[in-house]
């Protein structure tokens, strides 16, 4: 998918004037308070760990936990790059939460219809040609967005030619792949990162789910079987008892 | 019916001071399950629970909905053993199983209102589907399996009606369909409590060693069927001691035979699979999870083994009680160590639960206990004992 988008965050960089935390508000009429963790007002916040500056946000995964938990389809994975979210489907069941390793979504508990929230890539803006606000209002490049592939071929050449950068991009193995990566000079895990498993995460639950038809079958089969077995057992004995009693009344 | 009414007032009024202390709780129960309606409904979550994001399910999805499936598994353990072992000796307490059940996947159903953040959208998943979701196959698991329980049940209601033609145009149907409904309740109720553990499977790296692996789904099916035949026992024994039921107690010591190989099918099952994950380090780590682990295998398996392995134990129905009282809590602790402790660590969420949920939780299980009593009294799910003396009135005599 060559035209899949992605971004790219360089911690060394970053600046920490929360640029893109106030842009991310404004285009969704937020109010503009800074919080200290993602919300359902806030869907990427700037947190400050020792003396760098970790931006926080959906990952948009390749293969989205969220998007294979949630029953009704509402989270999608769009080809574009974007994990968008449909919430006249959602039914408030929040697996989704309970689903990414990133702990993104976030739900609208004080409302009475609540709705779940996160960052969506600016999917609208990309759509029409705009680069993503956030991306847009960093003053100094810190994040960037582009080609899935010439994105992750930027930041191999990043870290390649300098010596102070960690020797991985976070997000190009994390749950099998996302469509943000991160690139730091301070080990990711002392930035707060999850250590998310290295794989797709909906090949967990597929396993399992794959199981379903086989399940019904062979089990249908087997009860099927046994009841049949029963069937016959009770039909022998009656007739064996029926035969003692015409015996037995000769 | 009025008849019957006469007795179970008889009964009750012999007893009266006992009744309306149990009277006293319900309402009490009912009264603060109205307000948490109230709180949930017309507040929101954010009064009526402690949810946080880091912690998006908690007392309802691991009490109502994972308990309450896992004990409605008597139901269809107790049914395929009739009807599909033909092991007709379970039958007398067959109609008392499949009630359990249905009334718990009631409760389920009712829990979900509470649990969904908009519950009229609750049909969605009938016409949405997303078929990599577990989520979605335990859906159309609860909303198949209830159907099943309710045509199951149904005669005991059916029996009951004044017009002799329904009656019997309903019944011969329902015996036309009979076997099944039990093959497709067998089938059903298995996946729905495999599923119910493969929703975690999603958190690797999340839920704790001690309790994340691949094999959840198996694990949440092994140890349901025992932990709801244990529900089974409870309640029957409760019916021959509150509600003069006549029940050979035999059969509850028989099905006891049941429950202890299954117990140790499971207990074993979760020792291989801790050694095969190489996870055996955390059973001896000084920690609050490695604690409530030791807790639960302690109530849902050792001592229900040692207790079930006493002659003494097996023979007596209120030990037998007590016993699967053990298993419960211990059924209960897994669920709840599976769906909160066990993914608070990494989650760094403290969560406890708010009287609201409590409230919420308690109040549609004392509905369906209550519902469960009103059955039994006025339908006929288990042979009753003869009213005494001066209550004394014809009536058919109740069948199993
Ligand atoms: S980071 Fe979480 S919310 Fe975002 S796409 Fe991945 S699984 Fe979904
Ligand atoms: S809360 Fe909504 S979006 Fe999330 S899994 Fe449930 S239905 Fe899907
Ligand atoms: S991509 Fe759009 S929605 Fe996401 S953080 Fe940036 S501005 Fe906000």
């Amino acid at each position: 998918m060559a035209t899949t988008r992605a971004i790219l965050v360089d911690i060394t960089k970053c600046i920490g004037c929360r640029s893109c935390e106030q842009a991310c508000k404004q285009i969704h009429g937020f109010p503009m308070d800074t919080e200290a963790k993602l919300s359902p007002t806030a869907l990427t916040i700037v947190e400050e760990r020792g003396d760098r500056f970790v931006r926080r946000m959906c990952m948009h995964c390749q293969e989205p936990a969220c998007a294979s938990a949630c029953l009704v389809g509402a989270l999608k994975k769009t080809a574009a790059g974007p994990v968008t979210y449909d919430g006249s489907k959602c039914i408030g069941c929040r697996y989704c939460l309970v689903a990414c390793p990133f702990s993104v979504p976030r739900y609208e508990w004080t409302k009475l219809v609540p709705y779940v929230t996160k960052c969506d890539m600016c999917a609208g803006r990309q759509a029409k040609g705009q680069a993503p606000a956030c991306v847009e209002a960093c003053p100094v490049q810190a994040s960037i967005v582009g080609n899935r592939d010439d994105i992750l071929e930027e930041a191999e050449r990043r870290i390649l030619n300098d010596s102070k950068y960690v020797k991985h991009i976070y997000g190009s193995e994390e749950a099998g792949g996302t469509s943000v990566f991160f690139i730091s000079d301070v080990p990711f895990e002392k930035l707060g990162f999850a250590a998310a498993p290295k794989q797709a995460m909906p090949l967990l639950t597929a396993s399992a789910l794959g199981d379903g038809p086989t399940v019904i079958l062979v089990g249908g089969a087997l009860l099927s079987g046994l009841y049949w077995i029963t069937q016959r057992r009770a039909l022998v004995a009656l007739a064996e008892a029926r035969e003692k009693s015409i015996k037995e009344r000769n | 019916m009025s008849a019957k009414s006469t007795t179970a007032t008889g009964t009750s009024a012999t007893r009266f001071p006992r009744i309306s202390f149990w009277r006293t709780v319900v309402a009490i129960i009912f009264a603060a399950g109205l307000y948490s309606m109230y709180a949930r409904f017309a507040l929101g979550f954010k009064l009526a629970t402690n949810l946080t994001d880091p912690q998006p399910w908690g007392l309802w999805v691991g009490l109502g909905t994972l308990c309450g499936v896992g004990l409605s598994a008597g139901g269809f353990a107790i049914a395929a053993a009739v009807y599909l072992l033909g092991l007709d000796r379970y039958r007398p307490i067959l109609r008392t199983s499949v009630l359990i059940s249905f009334l718990g996947y009631c409760t389920v159903c009712v829990g979900m209102l509470y649990e969904l953040g908009i519950p009229w959208r609750i049909w969605h998943p009938i016409v949405m589907w997303n078929r990599h979701s577990v989520l979605f196959e335990v859906s159309w698991c609860v909303m198949l399996y209830t159907t099943v329980l309710a045509l199951e049940f149904s005669p005991s209601l059916v029996e009951k009606l004044p017009w002799v033609r329904v009656r019997e145009l309903y019944l011969r149907w329902h015996h036309s369909i009979l076997i099944a409904l039990v093959l497709a309740g067998t089938l059903l109720s298995s996946m729905h409590q495999s599923f119910l553990g493969g929703l975690y499977l999603i958190t690797k790296g999340r839920l704790d060693p001690l309790w994340y692996s691949p094999y959840l789904t198996t694990m949440f099916y092994l140890s349901a069927i025992p932990a709801g035949l244990a529900v089974t026992i409870m309640a029957i024994y409760l019916c021959v001691r509150s509600l003069n039921a006549r029940v050979d107690m035999n059969i509850l010591s028989d099905v006891s035979r049941v429950i202890a190989p299954l117990l140790a099918i499971y207990g074993v099952f979760r020792v291989v699979d801790l050694i095969n994950r190489d996870a055996t380090q955390y059973l001896w780590m000084w920690r609050e999870a490695t604690g409530l682990f030791w807790l639960e295998i302690a109530l849902l398996v050792v001592v229900p083994l040692v207790l079930l392995n006493l002659k003494k134990v097996r023979e007596n129905p209120m030990y037998l009680y007590w016993t699967c009282a053990v298993i419960v809590m211990g059924f209960m602790t897994n669920r709840l160590n599976v769906s909160i402790t066990a993914l608070q660590t990494s989650s760094a969420a403290y969560y406890v639960p708010k009287w609201t949920e409590f409230a919420a939780s308690l109040a549609t299980i004392t509905a369906a206990a209550v519902a469960f009593r009103y059955a039994v009294i006025y339908l006929d799910i288990l042979p009753k004992n003869p009213p005494r003396e001066r209550w004394l009135v014809p009536s058919a005599p109740a069948q199993a």
